[in-house]
């Protein structure tokens, strides 16, 4: 048996606009993701995708339902724990890159890890590495506004991966990029899934790139309406269906 | 998080934005370069009091008849001078703590005649005391001695000034006579002395160009040659040189009470005294009070240069929401964001800070040596200006900060 990574209950968010009214935007989702996976979450605008990653993410709580992320319940964390389990459980990568703009790569790389407290040589140590992984060592003193978006993507996956997180949360990470250099990204991410054995879940709008991971989630209007296992991965037979 | 990382984050935000930093900061500057130079300008003040008072005596105690009504006028009866009799006797009671006691007598203004030289003179004359306590410079022969007041000689101690005219500046006039008409007498005097004016050199204290040539004759040969005033065997004024280490201003206190005991009560007189350091200290203090009170002035524009801070603070984080949000994704806990911000409001204003006490402290050196009393910025005031300065960051850096920290991580990666 896998071990969960991500144990997802009846998770329910909505926003109270002033009684009565009250906006369910996610209806109780169930959600099982395992040790390992490569799993993409699809769905169109509207269908609650960002809610979700958000609540995936720890950035936001659910109003209802209970979210274990790797064996931590996520119900009654403060702020501060919620930054800690940001810091060292999940590692974002943003459509739109979310570089520090005035920092060099190599610090933008380093970040994370100043916020978990570790020491200047054994940061820069980790960057450098992390830099040489995404093959952008020779620009690792450029600041952002000095790469393209390929390279920029590059340098934000390195810093997802600075504190060795459970899951690599990724958005849209290949919206913003042309063909080319979004295939680059999909196979750095493949990469990892399969020479670091990371969980990474991937959301997107793209059913092609979807098509790449070993399972979908579909959303619509903040249900789970498909979740299947793509075909090229169907023969491994290990996905139970949720 | 420590300080050091945050230090470098705050450095790095600054460099991106000089010129909206240096503007920022320009208010402490201002306010803190106004408050060091005023507190610079205030020690070289009070320090070019007390070294000019120093100058003229700053042991010295002044003991004087004076009016009990000025508006009446009265005239000075013969007995309500002090006698030698009573100075002697204060003087032997005291002796500890008196150095010196000078005795004058002004003969008034007279001509001197030496044949083909005339110069308007005014006599004085004075025990061998009056050069101790009054600093007398003499550079030439010697000043009056007790021998000379007990014979009442004719001899007369001049001025450089005059000395040059008469046998110019190389040249020894001692042992020259020379003749003093004055409205009553017209006498002859060896000269056996020459001394230096007294310059006091302080734009504060403006004495005016004193360009009369004060002689000295023994002040008993001025009582038995002078006016009605002159020959009177009694002072109506004293000047005490107390001991170096006494209280001249408690001293003051005592003479005057002494003195006050051999006067008629019912004298239209009565005796005043006054120690040099009482008007120093009165002096330095008023001072330092206007220099305090204009420093507070100053001050306030510190507090328009914060809110400055904190106006700029505020653009600064909103400017910056979505590198909150990008942060606080990262993990960057709330207390990390308000000390990144802290920081950075502090740096400016320390730096702000040191900019205003180097600017503050070469207005200070400026302004003191146009006072002829160049003086360094006093230490003190520099590191009070500089923790002040700081506070004023945390101060106003703290809401801004705040802000900052609790922006929501959603709607701040949401913001563009």
């Amino acid at each position: 048996m896998r071990k969960k990574i991500i144990e997802m209950r009846g998770i329910v968010k909505s926003y109270y606009l002033g009684t009565p009214n009250e906006l369910e935007i996610l209806h109780g989702l169930d959600l099982d993701v395992y040790e390992g996976e490569f799993l993409s979450i699809v769905g169109a605008s509207g269908s609650g995708k960002s809610t979700l990653m958000n609540i995936l993410g720890a950035l936001d709580r659910p109003t209802r339902g209970s979210y274990f992320l790797d064996d931590l319940p996520m119900e009654n964390v403060k702020d501060e724990g919620l930054s800690r389990i940001r810091n060292q459980k999940i590692g974002f990568v943003f459509q739109t890159f979310n570089l520090i703009p005035r920092s060099s790569a190599l610090n933008n790389v380093a970040l994370p890890m100043l916020y978990g407290g570790k020491s200047r040589s054994e940061r820069t140590q980790r960057a450098k590495e992390l830099l040489q992984m995404v093959e952008m060592s020779a620009r690792s003193h450029h600041r952002p506004n000095e790469l393209s978006g390929g390279q920029k993507q590059r340098v934000a996956i390195a810093r997802a991966m600075a504190n060795d997180p459970a899951i690599i949360l990724a958005d849209e990470p290949t919206g913003a990029l042309d063909t080319h250099t979004g295939r680059m990204v999909m196979d750095i991410f493949h990469q990892l899934h399969q020479e670091q054995g990371k969980t990474i879940i991937l959301i997107t709008h793209n059913t092609e790139l979807a098509e790449e991971t070993q399972r979908t989630i579909r959303l619509k209007d903040g249900s789970i309406v498909e979740n299947y296992v793509n075909q090229k991965f169907h023969l491994e037979g290990r996905y139970e269906s949720a | 998080m420590n300080l050091l990382e945050n230090t470098r984050l705050a450095l790095e935000g600054l460099r991106a934005n000089k010129m909206r930093a240096l503007l920022t900061m320009l208010g402490i500057i201002i306010g803190i370069a106004s408050v060091m130079a005023i507190s610079t300008l205030g020690s070289a003040m009070t320090g070019s009091v007390s070294k000019t008072m120093d100058k003229i005596g700053s042991k010295n105690i002044s003991v004087y008849l004076t009016p009990k009504n000025y508006d009446s006028q009265p005239t000075m009866q013969p007995e309500d001078y002090i006698t030698q009799d009573e100075l002697d006797s204060f003087k032997t009671m005291y002796s500890s703590q008196i150095q010196a006691i000078s005795l004058s007598k002004s003969m008034g203004s007279g001509e001197l005649d030496s044949g083909y030289i005339h110069k308007d003179v005014s006599i004085t004359g004075a025990n061998p005391d009056y050069r101790l306590v009054n600093n007398i410079n003499l550079v030439q022969g010697r000043f009056v001695s007790d021998r000379d007041i007990q014979s009442s000689r004719n001899v007369i101690i001049i001025d450089t000034t005059l000395r040059n005219n008469l046998v110019g500046v190389d040249g020894d006039p001692t042992g020259m006579d020379i003749t003093v008409k004055t409205k009553t007498t017209n006498e002859t005097y060896t000269v056996i002395g020459v001394y230096e004016k007294l310059v006091i050199d302080n734009p504060l204290f403006n004495m005016g160009d004193d360009t009369r040539v004060e002689c000295f004759i023994p002040i008993t040969t001025a009582m038995a040659l002078g006016s009605e005033a002159t020959t009177i065997p009694g002072y109506d004024s004293l000047t005490i040189m107390g001991a170096a280490n006494g209280d001249t201003t408690a001293f003051a206190k005592t003479a005057k009470d002494y003195f006050l005991k051999s006067l008629d009560p019912l004298s239209d007189y009565t005796i005043e005294s006054q120690s040099m350091e009482s008007i120093v200290s009165e002096a330095t203090g008023m001072l330092s009070t206007l220099s305090l009170g204009i420093s507070v002035i100053a001050g306030i524009s510190l507090l328009v240069g914060g809110i400055g801070v904190m106006n700029i603070m505020l653009v600064s984080v909103t400017e910056r929401t979505k590198e909150i949000g990008i942060r606080k994704a990262l993990g960057a806990r709330n207390s990390a964001i308000r000390s990144q911000f802290i920081i950075e409001s502090i740096i400016i204003c320390l730096i702000g800070g040191m900019i205003g006490v180097a600017l503050g402290a070469a207005l200070g050196i400026f302004g003191s040596s146009l006072l002829k009393f160049p003086t360094t910025p006093p230490f003190g005031p520099m590191i009070i200006a500089l923790c002040f300065s700081m506070g004023i960051g945390v101060f106003f850096g703290y809401y801004p900060a705040n802000k900052a920290a609790h922006l929501d991580p959603i709607d701040a990666l949401r913001y563009e």
